[in-house]
């Protein structure tokens, strides 16, 4: 057990796909204009996270070295296209603005990378903890991304069509937060900040321990 | 507007007002990943200038041929597209190590990252059955094999050209003076923030 809580954390914070490994970036800037659109998003990516290497980590020992890639992309679109119809049939607005997005987690890179470098060489309960650590830190920092260029975009938070949150009326929202180049600017503070953060937590632990 | 005039536009369109790394976000990963050094970009652009105009021919014959005829389409093409990729790179990936050595050594080693490379699998499905991005240019309902590798060679010069001019960048902000958090990732996101502000500015000018 202490093993399985020790492999989730680490997808948490210090192998986390988005600000650590830096993979996975493409959807998660694409879509977190919008907090309910990043909340699916980072759902899909758990479900066929943790489905694909619980599968892959099952059959592990059938499946040949070769061929391992070809056999894993097929695993993974396999679940794509389940979460793609789903959400297709009971989420049409969520599915309308995810667009693209849905079918590319294909070709997410977080998803292949576990699949390659955990998955396959772990037993089923583990990989399925890291299927789930790393799905839920990816679905943290996409909600924050989403959080901050909502709520400083557009002035207002609004999920299903009620508003959460609501900025001073005199608030005039810059264009760029919403635009592609501002997701690049945001991203890029927030690694800075994280960076920052972790070193000083690191050098207050160094001079406690001395 | 005449046949070459409309195919022109499509290769702009496709190149610089729909950049495929700046104003969509699709293709990222190697954009941070290899753009440290101009070099290592060079091969990249290369390898996905080569194996995108290739992917694209596969899935839109499939496409036109086996799968938008028998109507399975609609929830066969993502596992049957990625397929068609990944074999078709790593045929690729073996001629070439066969037939040329100094091919294979130019590109040879980027081969299999471009599997799972997202730009590939997009610019492959929306050249087989458009409609799949949300393009300000109008693909029309589908392209002729023609278009369709017109479209795919824009995209993928666009790629090259976004992914050289940005590696150019960051080997000169190696030795820029920036604040010390700052170095290196964050830095990179700040730059192609300024890079995608200046595409935006692109797609403006032609009043999109």
């Amino acid at each position: 057990m202490g093993e399985w809580i020790k492999t989730f954390k680490q997808g948490l914070s210090i192998e986390n796909p988005l600000t650590v490994l830096m993979i996975g970036l493409c959807a998660t800037l694409a879509v977190s204009t919008q907090v309910q659109g990043a909340l699916f998003m980072g759902l899909a990516v758990i479900f066929v996270l943790t489905m694909s290497n619980a599968i892959i980590s099952t059959f592990r020992k059938v499946i040949p070295t070769e061929v391992r890639i070809p056999i894993f992309i097929v695993i993974i679109a396999s679940f794509v296209t389940i979460v793609d119809l789903t959400m297709k049939a009971f989420l049409p607005g969520v599915y309308q603005f995810l667009g693209i997005w849905i079918p590319l987690i294909v070709v997410n890179c977080i998803i292949l990378g576990r699949a390659e470098a955990f998955a396959y060489h772990n037993k089923v309960g583990l990989a399925v903890a890291d299927g789930l650590g790393m799905g839920v830190g990816y679905w943290f920092v996409i909600l924050v991304l989403a959080f901050i260029r909502e709520l400083f975009g557009t002035g207002r938070i609004a999920v299903f069509g009620s508003t959460l949150l609501t900025l001073p009326s005199g608030y005039a929202p810059p264009g760029l937060v919403l635009m592609f180049p501002g997701a690049f600017f945001i991203f890029g503070f927030m690694i800075a900040i994280t960076r920052a953060v972790s070193e000083r937590a690191a050098k207050r632990r160094k001079a406690v321990a001395s | 507007m005449n046949t070459i005039g409309q195919l022109a536009l499509l290769f702009i369109g496709a190149a610089l007002i729909n950049n495929i790394l700046l104003t969509r976000f699709i293709g990222l990963c190697p954009f941070f990943g290899v753009s440290g050094n101009f070099e290592t970009s060079l091969g990249m652009s290369l390898a996905v200038v080569f194996v995108m105009t290739l992917a694209s021919t596969a899935t839109w014959v499939v496409w036109t041929f086996a799968l938008e005829p028998l109507g399975v389409g609609e929830f066969l093409y993502i596992p049957a597209f990625i397929l068609i990729i990944a074999s078709l790179v790593q045929f690729v990936e073996m001629y070439m190590r066969k037939v040329s050595p100094v091919l294979y050594r130019a590109m040879g080693i980027y081969l299999p990252l471009i599997t799972t490379n997202c730009a590939v699998l997009a610019t492959a499905t929306e050249a087989a059955k458009p409609g799949f991005f949300k393009m300000n240019i109008d693909l029309g309902a589908s392209l002729g094999l023609g278009e369709a590798l017109i479209y795919t060679l824009g995209v993928s010069i666009g790629f090259g050209f976004a992914l050289l001019t940005f590696s150019a960048l960051r080997e000169r902000l190696e030795i820029a003076p920036v604040p010390r958090v700052m170095k290196g990732t964050p830095m990179a996101f700040i730059t192609a923030g300024l890079l995608s502000l200046a595409y935006v500015g692109i797609a403006g000018w032609f009043g999109l």
